[in-house]
């Protein structure tokens, strides 16, 4: 933990990502291939996006902590124009999903599904999480538990 | 909650004024500052006010502090430039003129075609310079914020209540055929089924006509006192209720679901605050930035179950005008809605329904039209509620 990279170091590597002292911690993790989100220490419920107190018993010891990134797809849309970005083609439409993780109900996190067809990409399917990387940065993606692709 | 029933501002507020430039999918060789002033200087003349008479601005684009330098307006006491949609701005003047911050607002809203919406506009190098934020770096394409997010829960809608595209295809059409009796509407030509399904997909499974249209035109209002309407060219169309409501899982991948979130919050506060309530409404205006948040306000209103907003659409369904008339008499979005007038934020919805009230809607005009009610805004942050009529 002593080397982590810097907050100006850190605004270099996500570009465009609004980062706040209340985020940064979650983005040092994925720079470690880690999906952290803010678990209270006090009362142990999960919440997201990251706040700066425990929305649920106003601690303020938030803690950005590892989650499996296994889910279930919560919403499914698939993008045939958006923003620019690498390795991002909008001819095959590109699947964004919310998936909403196995440690909470309601506990969701946002990202595509890598190596699945569009049409297996379904809400109800079970997901797992991978990394892949966008202009040198690990990105958190979910793939399909049971994909046939 | 605490407090629903406190409501010592109702019917106290009035509109007495509502007017618009028309609207059109077109980038106009006209500033912001441009259209604003023209609707702004049309709703001071139809109440038979002059600039003196107004000591309170409220808009978001323009600036109030522009507004009344373009206006030439001489003192103001009370000035606010709340976010959109602009039951925000209605409620906030009609608060400051309840409070006694000043007496005779003038509420205002231009519609832009901004460089991030459109390609024509991002050619406009005035409408570069006149949208903020164009140049700073964009995160990529992984989240629901902003408006994907419609695009997500209308996949969640599809999924919980087994519909199809078609269900969100009667809320484009019902738009588009009012809006061939609005001459300020920018998309006035009939729409099919065929039509809707052949659309261009944008973030499926919204397609180009489940999105309101990005316009360039204006609107404005005279927010005042109940006893000072009364004595104005036009009759006053009374502020009954107002509401924003908003919940705490309010980001677009947080919303607990279709049946928890701002809405609800709306509804539940007008039933409590006002005299009136769906079954006496003379026009309904659901709002229509996407298909899908008509769809799920006419489900959380309590016009149907949740879930059959769209097979109740289509049971009232006047096959010969092509659009809804609940129980035969209640139009929906009668002027073409932000699908079809223009991507108003609501102003079109709010003007509308005190044209409607005032009696000068034209070829659109509920006879004796005397109750509005307008749902406004989506699910995350900006759902609203106004109910309006006049005595």
């Amino acid at each position: 933990m002593s080397i982590e990279v810097s907050n100006e170091g850190l605004v270099q590597r996500f570009p465009g990502e609004l980062l706040t002292h209340d985020n940064a911690d979650h983005y040092r993790g994925r720079l470690r291939h880690e999906l952290l989100l803010n678990l209270c220490g006090a009362c142990r419920v999960w919440h997201a996006p990251p706040r700066p107190v425990c929305p649920e018993c106003w601690s303020d010891r938030v803690l950005a902590t590892p989650v499996t990134g296994n889910g279930i797809i919560f919403m499914a849309i698939f993008l045939h124009q958006g923003p620019p970005a690498a390795g991002v083609d909008y001819s095959t439409p590109y699947p964004v999903v919310t998936v909403e993780l196995e440690e909470q109900d309601g506990l969701r996190f946002t990202s595509t599904v890598v190596g699945a067809r569009n049409e297996e990409i379904r809400i109800g399917a079970p997901v797992r999480l991978e990394w892949i990387d966008r202009a040198g940065t690990p990105m958190p993606v979910f793939a399909l538990r049971n994909s046939t692709s | 909650m605490t407090g629903a029933a406190r409501h010592p501002m109702k019917d106290r507020v009035a509109i007495a004024a509502a007017s618009t430039t028309g609207f059109v999918a077109q980038n106009l060789d006209r500033s912001h500052a441009s259209l604003a002033a023209e609707a702004c200087i049309d709703a001071i003349r139809a109440c038979g006010l002059t600039r003196e008479d107004i000591d309170g601005l409220c808009g978001s684009w323009p600036s109030a502090s522009v507004m009344q330098s373009t206006l030439g307006i001489p003192e103001i006491t009370w000035s606010g430039n709340p976010v959109i949609p602009l039951v925000d701005h209605v409620a906030t003047a009609a608060a400051a003129v309840h409070a006694g911050l000043c007496e005779v607002v003038l509420v205002y809203h231009a519609a832009y075609r901004a460089a991030w919406n459109t390609a024509a506009a991002l050619k406009d190098p005035f409408r570069r310079i006149a949208t903020p934020g164009l140049s700073d770096p964009q995160p990529g394409p992984e989240t629901m914020a902003a408006s994907v997010g419609y695009a997500g829960w209308a996949s969640r809608y599809m999924y919980e209540y087994g519909l199809a595209r078609e269900d969100f295809g009667v809320v484009a059409i019902n738009s588009r055929s009012n809006a061939a009796r609005n001459p300020a509407a920018a998309m006035r030509g009939p729409m099919t089924m065929t039509d809707y399904l052949g659309a261009r997909m944008i973030r499926e499974p919204l397609c180009l006509y489940d999105m309101d249209i990005s316009v360039d035109g204006a609107d404005a209002f005279i927010v005042t006192t109940a006893e000072r309407a009364r004595d104005l060219a036009l009759p006053p169309v009374l502020i009954n209720a107002a509401v924003l409501g908003q919940v705490r899982h309010n980001e677009e991948d947080q919303t607990v679901s279709l049946r928890n979130h701002g809405q609800q919050v709306v509804i539940n506060t007008l039933k409590a605050k006002g005299d009136f309530w769906i079954d006496d409404i003379d026009v309904y205006f659901p709002y229509d930035g996407f298909t899908p948040i008509t769809l799920n306000w006419i489900d959380n209103a309590g016009w149907c179950k949740p879930g059959e907003a769209a097979a109740f659409l289509r049971d009232h369904w006047d096959e010969a005008a092509g659009r809804v008339l609940i129980n035969g008499r209640i139009p929906v979005n009668p002027h073409g809605g932000s699908l079809s007038e223009g991507a108003t934020q609501a102003s079109g919805h709010i003007r509308e329904a005190v044209h409607q009230l005032q009696g000068i809607a034209a070829d659109r005009q509920v006879p004796d039209a005397r109750r509005a009610l307008i749902t406004a805004g989506g699910f995350f942050f900006n759902a609203q509620g106004l109910m309006v009529h006049r005595v």
